[in-house]
This record gives C-alpha cells, structure tokens and sequence, in this order.
C-alpha cells in the first residue's frame, strides 16, 4: 500500500496527542485509577471499549469482506503474562505507548522504562524460544 | 493539572483503534510493534520478511507447515474462520513501526506544549511518583524495572493496553478478556502496595 508510512505515523499522532490529553501519561492519575481514588480514567478506557464494539461490529457487519482478525486466544502466557504487565504498568506508570508519549511530554525518565520494554521484550522473547516454545493459539503472531 | 473529562477522552481513545484499522486494515497492538522490532535486532542476519513477496511467503509457509506436521497438514486449515487471501498483508517494516513510535511522541509533544503541561524533567511530572520514588536511584529503579515487567508480561501476554484491553474486549476474545483482568488486577494490587511507600 502506497503511503503506508505516513498514515502509521498519522494515527500514531493521534494516538499520541489523545493519551497525552487525557492524561493516561501522567503516573499520579494512572496510580489513582489503580486506587480507585479517582475513576475518571477508568470511565474514559470503558468508555472507550463500548465505542469499539459498537465500531467494530458495524466495521464487521458491513465489510463485504471477513476482516480477517486473527482470535486472541487464552494461552499458558495469557494470565501470568497480564499479571506481570500489570505490575510493571503500575510501578513505571506507564504501557508501552504512554512510555513514547511521556518522553515526548519531556518526562524524560520515561527512556528508562523504554530500555526496561525493549530489555523484557527480548529477554521474553529469547526464553519462549529456547525453553518455552509453547503455542499462543494463533496463527498469526503479532 | 486539567485534563479532558471522561467522554471526551473516550470518545477520542475510541476513535484511534477504529481509525489505525479504516486507515491500516490492521488493528492497533503497540506492544506487538516493540515485538517486531525486537526480532528484527534479535534475528539481525536473516534477511528480512518484507524482502519477500506475497507468493514467496505463502510458498515458504507451506514448506515450514509440510516439513513441521506433514503433509497432510497442508489440507486442513487449521485457523477455524475462512479469512480470504486477500486480506492476508505482509507485517509492518521496521520503518513503519519506527514512524508511530516518533508520531507517539511527536502527539505528546503537541498536545502537551497546547495544554501548557509541557515541561523538561529528569523523572516523570508526577509529585505522587517522587514521594514514593524518594530520590532519582529510586526513580531509576522503578521506572527501569517497571519497563522490564511491561515489556516481559505484554509479550507473554500476547499484547497489552491497546491489543488486548482496547481491541481484544471489544471484539469479545477471550485471551483478551483474561489478560486484561490479569493486569488491571495485579495494578490495582501493585499501587495499593506502592500506596504504602508514600
């Protein structure tokens, strides 16, 4: 597809402009949410899943079309994978997009939990492969 | 600090997903984009996937499902739903993936100098973060570890906030659903146990 590039980076804008506006890149609002001290962005994230379903199944209801979504299936990754995330996500305040979009907000400590992603990732990966290698039930990896 | 109240910040997290697919044909998955560029540091020597075309792949795939399972293999599908050739598309190139990551932070840098929340630190903004963090080794620490875990448990996981929490529920897919239990519980647990640091 021509132009691929340019409209990746045109939703990673977006993306990037919308986390830092609502302030899910800000690690005091993402603590009170795990808190329960403030739900306005537990709101805004179910909020935004009920506006996907209902865009999703019209996406799917009207392409002529299977969109071809690969299934996301529980694996033996799936729950102790989610927890450890979890935990990381509350201690560094950040997932792997809010890492990007707080370095661009000059929060600049946010290029040690870019090491610390890209560090996991590769050890994850590197595991799975010499002593894992069990099925992710896809097949399509991401 | 203001930030947008809750509809409007749904209305544009919702927006986004459904944009990367109408604009991509791919649904969003940020964690699997570090995936790849992972892979391809990790599998620097090989040459790479994009270099093939369509036919290749499908040719190359054949033979690796053969050689794995048999032959008899290749006549049964083994994905469950009919997904038609067409919309079969070979993955992102690492220069793609690289173009949202500096749209990621060139949209943090816009929308935040528009705010007026812009501003240059060691650390993170956050007063709560430093109060626990107690000084930048502290800091340090947690941020570095915390990456770690996030990049470990996500591609454990299969995917993170937006694969599996915006996309996976929203499509009703059941790792989605666990894995996203999974990490919104084991936060709220963690920052009740950080909470305590304060």
């Amino acid at each position: 597809m021509k132009g691929e590039t340019l409209r990746t980076a045109f939703v990673g804008f977006l993306m990037g402009a919308a986390l830092s506006g609502i302030g899910f890149t800000d690690w005091g609002e993402v603590h009170a949410m795990f808190t329960f001290a403030d739900l306005r962005l537990l709101f805004t994230f179910m909020g935004a899943v009920m506006i996907l379903a209902l865009g999703f199944f019209l996406i799917k209801k009207l392409s002529k079309k299977d969109p071809g979504w690969r299934p996301r299936l529980v694996h033996r990754g799936t729950l102790a994978g989610g927890a450890l995330f979890g935990m990381g996500w509350a201690i560094s305040g950040a997932c792997p997009s809010i890492a990007l979009v707080q370095l661009g907000e000059g929060q600049l400590g946010a290029l040690y939990t870019l090491v610390g992603i890209f560090a996991g990732n590769w050890i994850y990966g590197a595991i799975h492969e010499r002593h894992l290698r069990w099925s992710t039930g896809s097949c399509l990896d991401d | 600090m203001q930030y947008w109240p809750f509809w409007i910040g749904a209305l544009a997290l919702g927006a986004v997903p459904l944009v990367h697919w109408l604009l991509l044909r791919r649904t969003l998955a940020v964690s699997g984009r570090f995936t790849a560029l992972v892979d391809r540091l990790r599998h620097r020597d090989e040459p790479e996937p994009e270099a093939m075309s369509l036919d290749e792949m499908a040719e190359a795939l054949r033979e690796m499902v053969a050689s794995e399972y048999g032959v008899d293999a290749l006549e049964t599908p083994s994905c469950g739903d009919d997904v038609p050739v067409a919309d079969l598309r070979p993955p992102q190139t690492p220069k793609q993936h690289l173009a949202f990551f500096g749209a990621l932070v060139l949209g943090g840098s816009i929308s935040s100098l528009l705010a007026g929340s812009f501003g240059l630190t060691p650390t993170l903004h956050s007063s709560v973060f430093a109060e626990i963090a107690k000084g930048p080794v502290g800091s340090a620490v947690m941020l570095l570890g915390g990456g770690v875990l996030v990049g470990f448990g996500t591609r454990m996981a299969g995917g993170c906030t937006s694969g599996h929490g915006l996309c996976g529920v929203s499509r009703f897919q059941p790792g989605s659903f666990v894995a996203t239990a999974a990490f919104f519980g084991m936060g709220v647990v963690t920052s009740f146990l950080l909470g305590g640091l304060r």
